[in-house]
């Protein structure tokens, strides 16, 4: 009885962890960054915003940058260029795999972008719903 | 090279009316230093004035053959034939003012089989600027540039020095040059002789009735031993100066944090072309930054603010620190709005900044394909061509 009695445990364990162990490797550090902001953010991400983001031209920023696609590509899968001739990847994840995966360097261009281009930082809903859409393209 | 026997350099008397034989007068290493030297200085003109900055490496060459051949013809002068001989020319002052005198008042004038006093005057006169200019040059090219045997020794304020003695000097040849081909015209008409015909046959005309005189033979043997020993020697001391690194060039360690963070939006530029006052001013004004927010955290700031300070212009000695120390001072953290960067780049149009591969001034790697070290030397210059989209 002992013995069957443990050998339950070992296998629900061993479930539990290969279950935790599958989810960990879904979630990348891209999941984690997307994961945090939807956690300040007020409602579930929506990419139909984030897509609207990505072409809108604002011009309530510096006066050279009014839009995102001044430098990113004209559509998520091509590739931009900065205002100093520098090429830009594709924003695309499925373009460039490595796109959002540096919390670091997601806050550094989100905080510089938005000022540039907005002409105020970005909020968690915003942030959430821009990279959601390009996650997904 | 025959050595046809005849007369010694004294003037002979009366004017070529008189019947004449011809005699070998330039051996053919005199003759064909003579117009290895027209074309080297010809080649170094065009160069120096007219050719884009990136020719400079033929015009270095130019001298470096230029100081080849100067040092070949005082060997000759030494061990040629009779009239190559320095000592059958070296004619005194008044001699020289007697000859001049006579031609400029355009009355006949004495004949000489060798090179005449006011001829010889301008032979040692072109030479002594010859060996200035090349000295000079290799002054500019080490101090100002950084290469050549004199990058090691030479500081760029020397070079800069170098480089106004240099100019002076070559307006001088010019002159010189002009004088001297005037000269052989004007002689040609008072005596009836063709000189530049006879730099290139070798003969002139004597008259008739010179008396034969001994002609030194060439000794071809003893010039090549000391023009070997006088160049296995400069190579020597040359091997061991090129040992000495270029000075004023500072071993630059890579920075992740700088070459990173401000490689971001363009070429990282390298820390010599701004005073560090500049790049400090500069970082911290991030979030304006040409119109773009560049802003980054505090310690992203202090890392790159430290690594500018230690390696900015100021550290360095090289002819791009030194001219874009001076600024425009309505923008002092602009390269290109420096008065130097304007003057050099005022002849490149519009269209080309925007060829793909360039698209704005500022990406100076473009065209500088060693902007990475901070030399910008001219011969790494390379437009790209217009290429397609
Ligand atoms: C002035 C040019 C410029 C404009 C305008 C611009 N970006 Fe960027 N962006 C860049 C550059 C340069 C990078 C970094 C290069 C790279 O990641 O390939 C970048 C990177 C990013 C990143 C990080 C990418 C990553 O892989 O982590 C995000 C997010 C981003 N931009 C969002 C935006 C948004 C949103 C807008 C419009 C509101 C915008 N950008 C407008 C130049 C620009
Ligand atoms: C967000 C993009 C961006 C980032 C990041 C950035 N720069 Fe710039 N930088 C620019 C733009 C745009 C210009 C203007 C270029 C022009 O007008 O040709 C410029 C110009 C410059 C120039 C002057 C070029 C000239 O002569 O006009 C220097 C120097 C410079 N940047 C240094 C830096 C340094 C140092 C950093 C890192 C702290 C940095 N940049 C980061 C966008 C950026
Ligand atoms: C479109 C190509 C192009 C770009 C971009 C460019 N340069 Fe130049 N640069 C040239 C050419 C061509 C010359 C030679 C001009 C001449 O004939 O005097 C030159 C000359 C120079 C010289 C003088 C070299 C010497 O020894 O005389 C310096 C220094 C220099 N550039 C620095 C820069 C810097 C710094 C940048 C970026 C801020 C830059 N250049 C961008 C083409 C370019």
């Amino acid at each position: 009885m002992n013995f069957s009695k443990t050998s339950i445990k070992t296998v629900a364990l061993a479930l539990v962890l290969s279950a935790f162990a599958a989810t960990s490797a879904e979630a990348g550090p891209r999941e984690d960054i997307i994961a945090k902001f939807q956690a300040q953010a007020e409602a579930p991400a929506n990419p139909a915003n984030g897509e609207q983001m990505y072409n809108a031209t604002y011009g309530t920023g510096k006066p050279d940058t009014p839009k995102c696609t001044t430098c990113h590509g004209a559509t998520p899968q091509q590739g931009g260029e900065t205002r100093t001739a520098k090429l830009i990847d594709p924003m695309a994840v499925s373009k460039t795999p490595d796109r959002f995966t540096d919390a670091k360097k997601v806050d550094k261009w989100f905080r510089r972008n938005c000022t540039g281009v907005i002409g105020r930082e970005c909020t968690a809903q915003e942030k959430v719903d821009f990279l959601t859409f390009l996650a997904g393209q | 090279m025959s050595d046809a026997p005849n007369s010694d350099n004294k003037p002979a008397n009366g004017t070529s009316k008189r019947a004449s034989r011809m005699v070998k007068v330039w051996d053919i290493p005199t003759r064909a230093f003579h117009w290895s030297l027209v074309s080297m200085v010809f080649i170094g003109i065009l160069t120096g004035y007219i050719a884009p900055e990136w020719w400079m490496g033929m015009h270095v060459w130019a001298g470096y053959i230029t100081v080849t051949l100067l040092v070949f013809r005082l060997v000759w002068g030494v061990f040629g034939s009779e009239y190559a001989r320095l000592e059958t020319f070296a004619f005194g002052p008044m001699h020289i003012l007697t000859h001049m005198k006579e031609i400029i008042t355009l009355r006949p004038v004495r004949h000489y089989i060798g090179h005449n006093p006011s001829g010889a005057a301008m032979i040692f006169g072109l030479l002594i600027v010859l060996i200035i200019i090349t000295i000079s040059g290799l002054l500019v090219l080490g101090g100002e540039e950084n290469q050549g045997a004199l990058a090691g020794v030479a500081s760029y304020a020397i070079g800069d020095m170098a480089a106004e003695v240099h100019a002076f000097f070559v307006f001088a040849l010019m002159a010189m040059i002009v004088m001297h081909v005037g000269g052989v015209i004007l002689e040609g008409r008072l005596t009836g002789e063709n000189l530049v015909h006879s730099m290139i046959t070798g003969l002139k005309k004597v008259p008739q009735g010179t008396p034969p005189l001994a002609h030194r033979r060439a000794r071809p043997l003893y010039a090549a031993l000391v023009t070997g020993l006088f160049f296995s020697g400069a190579a020597l001391g040359l091997e061991n100066l090129a040992k000495i690194p270029p000075s004023g060039l500072v071993q630059l360690p890579a920075n992740a944090a700088y070459e990173s963070e401000c490689g971001d939006c363009h070429g990282v530029f390298h820390p010599s072309l701004l005073p560090i006052a500049s790049w400090q001013g500069m970082m911290q004004s991030l979030e304006d930054h040409f119109g773009e927010d560049a802003s980054l955290d505090d310690d992203s700031v202090n890392e790159i603010t430290a690594y500018l300070t230690q390696f900015g212009g100021e550290n360095w000695d090289t002819e791009a620190s030194n001219r874009f120390a001076i600024l425009d001072p309505a923008k002092p953290y602009s390269i290109i709005a420096t008065p130097y960067w304007v003057r050099k780049h005022d002849e490149i149009k519009p269209e080309v900044f925007k060829r793909r591969g360039i698209g704005v001034k500022s990406n100076c790697g473009a065209c500088h394909t060693d902007h990475y070290s901070g030399r910008f030397d001219d011969q790494k210059i390379n437009i790209p061509e217009e290429k397609k989209k």
